[in-house]
């Protein structure tokens, strides 16, 4: 329960003293071991980037596909969907890039002044000023836009959590000052998204929160008793709900609700199943036909069904590569914040992923996610590549090859060659004799 | 991370490391799960959608449509909407069960006040929260478009999901009775069962299996490619070479003689002897097949067709058509005809008329049974076999609707004795159905070609392409040109003075025919009946360039039973009319027989014979009524026909340019309009006859 502090500089042993008059805030290391100017603006993490930009192009695609059959019915224009999704995909890529140039420790101010305006927003929605559609009210109109403020949540709040973590270092371990408030904080936002109804969003929160709890160090005493209570608490709300309970019910026994409560994942499972290995090709998928919302929250189901299993698999190995680089620059960060924001954010890409693959495959029972960069929709798209921005900044300022310390001024290197160098890097953390360990830790 | 604690950073990333780990399993789950579903259980689930698919797209195309022969429409499907509700659709936006209930309960209100039906009614249907559910069938264009609104967002600030209006195909008869044994109905479940519905079933329904997967959920087609593939699918429509005019006059003439006569039954055929087209094809009792139900199983084959019968004198016809062919018979010859009785081994034959020599074309005349056994026996039995065979009788005609008789010409399967063929020479022991007396007749008429009857014009697919044209086919040739022309001439003393058939003359032409009134065999006691017949007239109009064959059969009618009297007045009124609505106009006897004579004929001295004796008909009445000035362009004065016979008053009708339409036999006691009044030129007049006291 001793805060180890360090003094700014301290654990980064290729800190060039001379940058340290560039800073702006003086704050203690976790939060603020501030990178020289240059590498802010230092080459981006090539794969990570390419992951990004190939998974919003292939929502895109994904998107027409799964979408046509609808937007002609609705709507008489089977560009319907497509046109708003190229939309949204060029404006998430300029997010994407743009906050990738924004050096992530500005952000820390704006904390409380998203977090609380996420709050206000989803209490606004779930006060009466919603709108309502696919049977909850989860959208926000602000003229034309609507905007889906649990998708916001889940970035404030990993945001928020990271800085909070990062700030109370070594506190975290305390129940009062480390565990209980974060937990407060996310129980709010979890039941306003309850009150929508938004279940998923509500359970990926909680897991955001754990993760976070987790990694920062919080007794996994507390965690895991805050994990047996959500578990009673989130089992109620489905038994005492009886919708809820009926869906569960018809999850169970999806042969006997193939045709009401189980249509959907059904349907979803059917389409994957009839795409076989190598899938029917794309835009000759005909279980559109028979999957409400297929490019919404089951787009998967269409990939698995134009694709094949192939399709899946790759799909499957490109969020793969996401979290992976995600977790990377989380290793490779400059300071606990960014550490925490990075792995927070892939977390966030890989549990809304999994989650959402696997009720379309009807493992888990429906919950209303979207798929991060490939499902349909404006909110999620913007939020997911936003973050994806911060977590591509995060990427830069991780060490550096010794000769990009040397020649900061330095042309951009070509990607390739960019990551080529990375592979060499050798760790630049010593390993240090560890004589023994905290006891709080291990508690 | 970097500047951390090193201790600390260990804990950090093996607690990364155990988060990242548990994330890769699930992962791993996932994908394995997606490997069994996809590769493993593939091709099951595959199946499955497919199943899904085509048990929803199971959806009629539009079935064709049967027009005769100038377009006109005997039988159409019309698509009749109904209305169906996805529940599961409609409450979409309901997710807890208070809210369900309240959409349930706002969309029956809303439905109920659309449909006018009971509102508990439709939540009972609601209420079960099916995906398909019929709410009202064959619903009206008003009902239409109020659901068609219920459903717009645009019209209404809470639309009612999930319903759908789908158009129910269904068969209309426009014209009811009119040629309901030929066209036959269809099954609510869309196939034909009966008549030109069945033998053409496959040409009229269309094709269901290609649109699989054009369609979604609730069974809308979705792209407007399918539209047009739908037209494509469409059933082909048929044009008939029936002639709705003529088939009308066919149908009410023999309504006519079913009432006066009270036969059991009836068929007529009328037919283009050129080109086997069968313009007319009546049978009684008829029916309705837009209410098929309500009619009996027996009313509803198409005795033309499907009914065979022993057809008495009229095979007269064939038994010389074959020994002058044979040349065991010339055309002048004087057989001599036993004054009446004659016994062929053990049985002994009666004429009705005692006749002693007479010519073959008296005999035809006269109908002898002793002259015409005669003459067969000459020919021999397998001459006459085989000429029968040669006018069609005993195979189908090849006419396309479903149970066609072949009829029978030797029962036993073996060669007719002695007596079979002298029996089989006037018609007895054999059996033919009427479409084969008429075939065979347009053989005698167009210089001796059989042809097969056309009943079918041409077939064309949805889109107006002609699918397939029916063209004249000729079978083989029956008789030779000079015998078939000889033949004509001899069945023109049929009906005039001294002939059997005078009531089958059409005043103004000249007709060539037979009659026949056959003993039915009592089923009962396998011997002859005295008193069930058939009575029957075949023949064609005009004789020296004929341009319909009309063939009459009146099964067992109660009130007479002489072919010459009861079928002979049949067909002439069916000729006179169908003359008439053709316009063909009326020929003097003398004036065409120019064009049939010729040098080199051997009918030459018949027709001499036929011009001394004939008589034309007396067209008499007809010039004071063409005399009267018309009122009108089209108006004309409407004669007194008051105590005129039939004939006479048909007549005189007809050359007023009036259809007379006849009711009952004997003399005119009343008519429709009174005589003096003007009608338009064409319009009918009601004429009720009353037997003379």
């Amino acid at each position: 329960m001793i805060p180890t502090l360090f003094p700014a500089g301290k654990g980064r042993s290729t800190h060039p003293p001379g940058n340290l008059k560039n800073k702006r805030v003086e704050l203690v290391a976790p939060l603020d071991a501030r990178p020289d100017a240059a590498r802010i603006h230092a080459a981006i993490d090539p794969v990570l980037a390419a992951v990004v930009v190939a998974l919003i192009g292939f929502g895109v695609v994904m998107v027409y596909s799964a979408s046509a059959v609808q937007a002609t019915v609705q709507y008489h224009d089977p560009q319907y969907f497509l046109k708003r999704q190229v939309g949204y995909a060029i404006a998430s890529l300029l997010v994407f890039f743009g906050l990738s140039h924004i050096d992530y420790h500005r952000l820390y101010k704006l904390t409380y002044p998203v977090l609380a305006g996420v709050g206000l927003l989803l209490l606004l929605c779930v006060i009466g000023f919603g709108h309502s559609g696919g049977g909850a009210t989860r959208w926000l109109s602000i003229g034309p836009v609507h905007v889906q403020p649990a998708e916001m949540a889940k970035l404030a709040l990993v945001v928020w959590l990271a800085y909070s973590l990062a700030k109370k270092a070594e506190r975290v371990k305390s129940f009062t000052v480390g565990f209980l408030p974060h937990l407060l904080v996310a129980g709010l936002f979890m039941l306003l998204c309850m009150k929508q109804p938004d279940f998923g969003s509500a359970v990926v929160l909680l897991l955001l929160t754990f993760t976070l709890l987790f990694v920062a160090g919080a007794k996994v005493g507390y965690i895991l008793g805050a994990s047996i209570l959500g578990a009673a608490l989130g089992a109620a709300a489905i038994r005492f709900r009886e919708y809820r309970y009926e869906r569960y019910l018809a999850w169970l026994n999806m042969d006997q609700h193939k045709q009401d409560l189980a249509y959907q994942p059904f349907q979803s499972v059917m389409a994957f199943g009839s795409g076989g290995p190598f899938g029917v090709g794309l835009g000759h998928g005909l279980q559109t036909l028979y999957l409400p919302e297929a490019h919404n929250d089951f787009v998967a189901a269409i990939v698995g069904e134009e694709l094949g299993f192939i399709g899946v698999a790759c799909l499957c190995a490109a969020y793969l590569l996401l979290v992976t680089r995600g977790v990377r620059a989380s290793l490779r960060a400059p300071d606990d914040y960014g550490s925490y924001l990075a792995f927070g954010i892939s977390a966030m890409f890989g549990v809304q992923a999994l989650v959402n693959l696997a009720v379309a495959l009807a493992i888990l029972p429906t919950k209303g996610l979207t798929l991060p960069f490939v499902s349909f929709g404006g909110s999620s798209l913007l939020v997911n590549a936003a973050a994806a921005g911060i977590l591509l900044n995060i990427s830069r300022q991780g060490p550096p090859a010794p000769e990009d310390a040397v020649t900061p001024d330095a042309p951009p290197v070509k990607p390739a060659k960019f990551a080529k160098k990375h592979m060499q890097d050798t760790p630049i953390q010593q390993p240090l004799p560890i004589p023994d360990l905290p006891n709080e830790v291990a508690g | 991370m970097l500047n951390l604690d090193p201790r600390r950073a260990r804990w950090i990333r093996l607690r990364m490391g155990i988060l990242c780990g548990a994330m890769g399993i699930a992962l791993g789950g996932f994908v394995s799960s997606a490997y069994r579903v996809q590769v493993e259980d593939g091709a099951e689930w595959r199946e499955t959608a497919e199943r899904q698919r085509q048990r929803r797209l199971h959806v009629e195309p539009k079935r064709g449509t049967v027009f005769d022969r100038n377009g006109t429409a005997l039988a159409v499907s019309i698509e009749v909407p109904s209305v169906s509700a996805d529940v599961v659709e409609m409450l979409h936006a309901a997710e807890t069960p208070d809210a369900q209930a309240a959409v349930i309960r706002d969309a029956s209100l809303r439905i109920a006040a659309a449909l006018s039906l009971p509102q508990d009614e439709v939540y009972e249907k609601l209420q079960n929260k099916r995906r398909f559910v019929w709410l009202k069938r064959r619903i009206s264009g008003d009902e239409t478009a109020l659901i068609r609104d219920l459903g717009d967002a645009h019209k209404t600030p809470r639309p009612i999901l999930g319903l759908n209006i789908e158009g129910e195909g269904h068969r209309y008869y426009p014209g009811r009775e009119l040629a309901g044994t030929v066209l036959g109905f269809v099954a609510p479940d869309g196939s034909g069962k009966d008549g030109l519905e069945l033998a053409l079933d496959d040409e009229l329904r269309g094709h269901v299996e290609e649109l699989s997967g054009l369609r979604d959920r609730s069974g809308h087609l979705l792209f407007s490619q399918a539209n047009t593939q739908a037209d494509a699918l469409a059933g082909h429509d048929v044009t008939l070479t029936l002639d709705e005019g003529i088939q009308h006059i066919a149908e009410s003439e023999l309504d006519a003689a079913q009432s006066t006569y009270e036969t059991k039954g009836g068929a007529l055929v009328v037919m283009d002897p050129q080109t086997g087209e069968v313009l007319a094809l009546a049978s009684t009792p008829g029916y309705n097949p837009n209410d098929y139900g309500a009619s009996d199983v027996d009313a509803r084959r198409d005795r033309a067709v499907t009914d065979r019968f022993e057809p008495g004198s009229v095979m007269k016809v064939f038994t010389i058509a074959g020994a002058l062919a044979a040349g065991t018979l010339s055309p002048t010859e004087q057989i001599f005809c036993e004054h009446g009785i004659y016994k062929v081994g053990p049985v002994t034959i009666h004429d009705t008329h005692l006749n002693d020599w007479l010519t073959p074309t008296q005999i035809l005349a006269k109908s002898s049974n002793i002259g015409a056994l005669k003459i067969g026996l000459k020919l021999g039995e397998s001459g006459l076999y085989a000429t029968f065979r040669r006018f069609g009788f005993g195979e189908p005609t090849g006419v396309p609707l479903p149970g066609e008789a072949a009829g029978v010409l030797r029962p036993r399967s073996r060669p007719w004795f002695d007596v079979e063929t002298a029996n089989a020479s006037f018609g007895q022991g054999v059996s033919v159905t009427a479409i084969q007396l008429a075939t065979a007749f347009a053989a005698i008429a167009n210089g001796g070609k059989l042809l097969e009857p056309q009943l079918v014009k041409k077939i064309t697919d949805a889109r107006g392409e002609t699918i397939k044209e029916n063209t004249t086919h000729v079978r083989r040739e029956s008789v030779p040109p000079g015998v078939a022309r000889m033949l004509s001439e001899m069945l023109v003393a049929v009906t005039e003075e001294g002939g059997t058939a005078v009531e089958a003359a059409v005043p103004g032409f000249r007709v060539a025919g037979k009659t026949a009134t056959a003993q039915k065999v009592d089923p009962a006691t396998g011997k002859y009946s005295s008193d069930k017949f058939t009575s029957s007239f075949v023949g064609f109009v005009p004789a020296e360039h004929p341009r319909l064959v009309v063939a009459v059969v009146l099964d067992e009618p109660m009130i007479g039973h002489y072919g010459g009297d009861l079928a002979g007045p049949v067909f002439r009124r069916v000729a006179e009319q169908s003359l008439r609505y053709l316009g063909v106009t009326p020929s003097t006897p003398a004036a065409k027989l120019a064009t049939v004579t010729r040098a080199d004929d051997p009918a030459d001295q018949t027709i001499a014979a036929v011009e001394s004796s004939g008589a034309p008909p007396a067209n008499t009445s007809i010039v004071p009524t063409q005399q009267l000035a018309p009122l009108g362009p089209d108006a004309v004065r409407v004669p007194d026909l008051t105590g005129m016979g039939a004939r006479d008053a048909a007549s005189a009708i007809l050359g007023a340019g009036l259809v007379p339409e006849i009711e009952g036999s004997g003399r005119v006691s009343k008519q429709n309009p009174a005589a003096g009044s003007a009608a338009a030129k064409g319009s009918s007049v009601r004429l009720v006859f009353e037997p003379a006291s």
